[in-house]
């Protein structure tokens, strides 16, 4: 099996006691270099040839660099550009990877992901809807919302498309997975058909805002938008290490997990909201990055085991690096013009998807 | 004790046990045996909580539908009749698992060593490294059996008894093993825990239970020990089948000998 083959890896031997404990541990503290690793080249690389490294010297030694003028250009380039582009793609990378690994948990199913059933599209549909709408029909809504109009219209997006999905397919406490794919493809088809109605109401202005939620694109980071989706990110990502266990009994099936004395009903409510908060916040400011939730915590189960208390945080900083090596990619391979990272995730990640359909064929019953 | 008083149970509008009366005691092995179809699983996930019941259940007392999940489980394991697993776990992984509540009963640090110990019992000696979705049949229910007893492995917690539900646990066992888990079973009783468990097997049944309930229809025909119990009327007349009884020459273990199915 592929599983033994890999747990026999270099790095350290799979344990013959089957305790992959240690050397989870080990590779969640080679995560923690990588991720180092994948900002600082994040904030290094880019279409300018501002130097990240002289910005932050002068910026930790207090230098005064000998031109003034092209100093002030680089530090705009680094604070401004750089820094939260590379802060949010922190935030998006570890919410899509941490949220692929619990809803795979939750439908007990590798093949979950919130962009492949739907919840990235629901999530999409209520920020259109605010894009084209919120200043015409929905004008009070937005205005009492303000800034977190947007955030919260793609979280009750995810949200709405989350629970039909689980009502749909769960009949006396069993989730059919075939039934929540073709429900998610279902529901997915429906939200995009109106997200179309929506875009065809669109005047220019509104096109060009529109454009980027079909592919995704972290080109949008500012510190104000930071400010708004980084709390209620980084609160559903903090909520998430507290369902691992729960998740891991979950595998057992409900109902040993109920036996087992885990309070079955309430972790799958916590993890379907704090799911829906994470993506509606991603999907608020990138739009729909797809792969990264299905594809990080597979890789990760391969290397360290299925045991979620290992597998989120490590899924955490995996898809954090991936997402900034992708987004370095998509900002300087066309440079001075930038690809939308979806299409770097998804020529990446959509062959790797089909590798681990042909490797699960007759394995998974889908 | 537990304690169950008049347990009727429908799934989609099909009643499946109606008005069972059931107890079980501290210190003995009870057995539920009945024919297939007869509500045997269908009661025990009654009388665990899994599946929503008319009547009440009482566990030391206490009504079960009042329990938290984690006060229920600090009381009795489970062991359901097939596990499915969704991701690859190692048998270490699974069994571990047993300790989530962390209520074993065993002094504080010794949890660790448990997976171990509950291995050996099981005849699973040197199976912690191996993978789940790899072992047969036979191997995959020992392992959850042993994820089973770590979760109660001390039969007494706190002065008060715990509890074993078992369903269908030698079903594709050998017969060795199947003498194994039915000594883990009794041991357990006799260090003052109560089990209940389904069997099909009336010989195996006849050996280790001290009480038997026995199911058709989903109702009760018959309640008691061995030798109240099995008989060739009773047993005809619940399995609709020709066994012959006699009784070891001890004189109180019936055994039972299959004739024909007509």
């Amino acid at each position: 099996m592929a599983e033994q083959s890999i747990a026999g890896a270099p790095g350290q031997a799979m344990a013959a006691d089957g305790d992959r404990s240690a050397r989870a541990r080990f590779v969640i503290a080679l995560l923690c270099l990588a991720l180092a690793l994948s900002v600082f080249l994040s904030l290094t690389a880019g279409a300018s040839d501002a130097s990240a490294v002289r910005v932050i010297h002068d910026w930790f030694t207090g230098a005064v660099p000998p031109d003034g003028a092209l100093a002030a250009r680089d530090r705009l380039i680094v604070y401004d550009i750089r820094m939260p582009r590379v802060l949010l793609g922190v935030l998006i990378g570890a919410a899509l990877a941490v949220c692929g690994a619990v809803m795979q948990g939750l439908f007990r199913n590798p093949l979950a992901d919130p962009g492949l059933i739907g919840v990235s599209a629901g999530s999409s549909l209520g920020a259109v809807t605010i894009i084209v709408v919120g200043t015409t029909w929905l004008a009070p809504v937005t205005l009492a919302l303000g800034a977190l109009a947007l955030p919260l219209a793609a979280f009750f997006g995810g949200l709405a498309v989350t629970l039909l999905l689980y009502a749909i397919a769960t009949r006396q406490g069993r989730t059919s997975v075939a039934t929540m794919l073709l429900a998610g493809i279902a529901i997915s088809a429906l939200a995009m058909a109106i997200t179309g109605t929506l875009i065809f109401m669109a005047d220019d202005r509104q096109l060009r805002d529109l454009t980027f939620w079909q592919l995704g694109s972290l080109a949008g980071a500012t510190w104000p938008k930071i400010g708004t989706v980084g709390p209620v990110i980084i609160l559903a990502l903090a909520t998430m290490p507290f369902l691992s266990r729960g998740l891991n009994a979950l595998a057992l099936g409900e109902a040993t997990a109920g036996h087992l004395g885990i309070p079955v009903q309430r972790l799958k409510y916590t993890a379907i909201i704090g799911v829906s908060a994470a993506v509606g916040a991603s999907v608020a400011v990138s739009g729909g990055i797809g792969f990264i939730g299905i594809v990080v915590p597979h890789v990760l189960r391969l290397a360290i085991g299925p045991d979620n208390r290992y597998l989120l945080p490590a899924s955490a900083l995996l898809g954090a690096s991936l997402l900034l090596i992708a987004d370095a990619v998509a900002r300087t391979i066309v440079a001075p013009a930038e690809l939308p990272i979806g299409i770097v995730t998804a020529v990446a990640g959509a062959p790797f998807f089909l590798w681990i359909l042909l490797r699960k064929r007759g394995v998974v019953d889908l | 004790m537990i304690e169950a008083r008049d347990i009727s149970v429908a799934i989609g509008g099909k009643r499946i046990v109606s008005h069972v009366d059931f107890r079980a005691r501290p210190g003995e092995v009870t057995a539920i045996v009945g024919p297939n179809g007869s509500g045997k699983t269908t009661l025990l996930k009654a009388l665990t909580g899994e599946l929503a019941y008319a009547g009440t259940v009482t566990l030391n007392g206490r009504d079960l539908s009042a329990m938290k999940p984690v006060e229920a489980a600090t009381l009795r394991a489970v062991l359901p009749q097939a596990t499915a697993l969704s991701f690859p776990f190692t048998v270490r992984e699974i069994v571990r698992l047993g300790l989530i509540g962390g209520r074993s009963g065993v002094l504080p640090g010794e949890d660790a060593r448990l997976p171990e110990r509950a291995l050996a019992r099981l005849d699973l000696d040197g199976f912690a490294g191996r993978f789940y979705q790899e072992l047969s049949g036979g191997e995959q229910q020992r392992v959850q059996l042993a994820r089973v007893l770590c979760q109660v492995w001390a039969p007494m917690l706190e002065g008060r008894p715990r509890y074993l539900f078992l369903d269908e646990p030698v079903s594709s066992l050998d017969v060795k093993h199947q003498l194994i888990i039915m000594d883990i079973a009794r041991d357990f009783a006799r260090r003052g825990g109560g089990v209940v468990a389904i069997l099909h097997d009336l010989n195996l049944t006849a050996m280790y239970a001290e009480r038997i309930f026995v199911l058709r229809n989903g109702e009760l025909a018959a309640a008691g020990s061995p030798m109240d119990v099995i008989n060739d009327e009773l047993i005809e007349r619940v399995f609709d089948c020709r066994l012959k009884v006699g009784a070891l020459p001890s004189g109180n273990i019936p055994f039972v000998l299959p004739q024909s199915a007509a």
